[in-house]
C-alpha cells in the first residue's frame, strides 16, 4: 500500500512539473517579446527652423537678446566644430558648450 | 592683408600670387553695407583685405526674417566662391560687420587667367576646395551636434554639460 502510495505521488508530482513546463513554453510561444522598435520623436524645431523650446519658455526675451544669443551660439557651435576637425573624436564631436541654446 | 599673401593664394610664388592679386579690384565697404544677396548672381570671388564681413543666412525669428550669422571672414580670407563654382548662385548674404576693404575678382578675368597658366589656376582651386571643404566639413560637425541636441530634447533628457 505504502509503495502504491509512493508510487502514486511520484506519478503526481511529474505530472505537476510537466503541466506546469508544457504551460512555461507554450505561454513564451504565445506570447513572444515584442520587437523593440527605436521611438524617434524628432524636435519640431532646428537649427535654421523656427525658435527653439527654451524660447517659449522665456517669452519676455527681447528679439535683440534673442540675436545675440543665436549669434553666440553660432559662434561657440562653429568653434566646437573647428576642434572636432582639428583633431577628430567622438568626444570632440559631442563637446558640449556653455551656449544657452544648447541646453 | 594684415601680413603675406591670402590663403587663396597658398603655394604661389610672390610672382604668381602678384599677378592674379593684380587682377583684383578694390572695393571698400562701410559697416552695415551689403556686398552680395542670397540668391544672386555670383561673377565675382572677393578677398578681403581689411575689415570683416558676415556671411547670413535668413530665419524666421518671433514672426519676423532676421540673418543668422553663419561665418565671418576677415582679412586674408575668401568670399563669394560660388563665383567660380556653378550656378554660380550666392548660398548666402554678405555684409560689412566693419568698414571694410576687398578686392574683386571677376569670373572671366580669373578663368582667363587660370586658362593662360594652369599651375596658377590648379593651385588657386586647391586652395579654394580647401575653403570648401572646410565650410562643409564645419556645418557637418554643426549638423550632427544639432541634429543629437534635437534627440536629446525629443527624449526629454536635455543635455547638462
Amino acid at each position: 500500500m505504502v509503495m502504491f502510495l509512493m508510487a502514486l505521488s511520484l506519478s503526481v508530482f511529474g505530472l505537476a512539473m510537466s503541466a506546469l513546463a508544457f504551460g512555461a513554453a507554450t505561454r513564451t510561444q504565445r506570447t513572444p517579446e515584442p520587437a523593440l522598435q527605436p521611438q524617434i520623436d524628432l524636435a519640431p524645431e532646428r537649427f535654421f527652423g523656427e525658435s527653439r523650446p527654451a524660447f517659449h519658455r522665456q517669452p519676455n526675451v527681447p528679439l535683440e537678446v534673442l540675436l545675440l544669443q543665436i549669434e553666440r551660439h553660432v559662434r561657440l557651435e562653429q568653434a566646437a566644430a573647428e576642434s572636432f576637425i582639428h583633431l577628430p573624436s567622438s568626444e570632440a564631436l559631442n563637446l558640449r558648450t556653455q551656449s544657452p541654446l544648447a541646453h | 592683408m594684415a601680413d603675406g599673401y591670402p590663403e587663396l593664394l597658398k603655394s604661389l610664388s610672390a610672382d604668381e600670387a602678384d599677378a592674379v592679386l593684380a587682377l583684383g579690384r578694390g572695393l571698400t565697404l562701410l559697416s552695415g553695407a551689403v556686398l552680395f544677396q542670397l540668391g544672386g548672381d555670383a561673377d565675382q570671388l572677393y578677398i578681403v583685405d581689411r575689415g570683416r564681413v558676415n556671411l547670413t543666412l535668413p530665419m524666421q525669428v518671433f514672426g519676423q526674417e532676421q540673418d543668422i550669422l553663419v561665418e565671418e571672414r576677415v582679412a586674408g580670407q575668401t568670399l563669394g566662391w560660388s563665383a567660380l563654382i556653378p550656378p554660380h548662385r550666392f548660398t548666402l548674404k554678405a555684409t560689412a560687420q566693419l568698414d571694410s576693404d576687398l578686392l574683386a575678382f571677376p569670373r572671366s578675368e580669373l578663368l582667363a587667367h587660370f586658362a593662360a597658366r594652369p599651375r596658377v589656376g590648379y593651385a588657386v582651386m586647391s586652395n579654394l576646395a580647401a575653403t570648401v571643404g572646410h565650410r562643409l566639413q564645419v556645418f557637418q560637425a554643426m549638423w550632427l551636434r544639432e541634429m543629437r541636441r534635437g534627440l536629446e530634447l525629443s527624449r526629454g533628457t536635455g543635455g547638462a554639460a
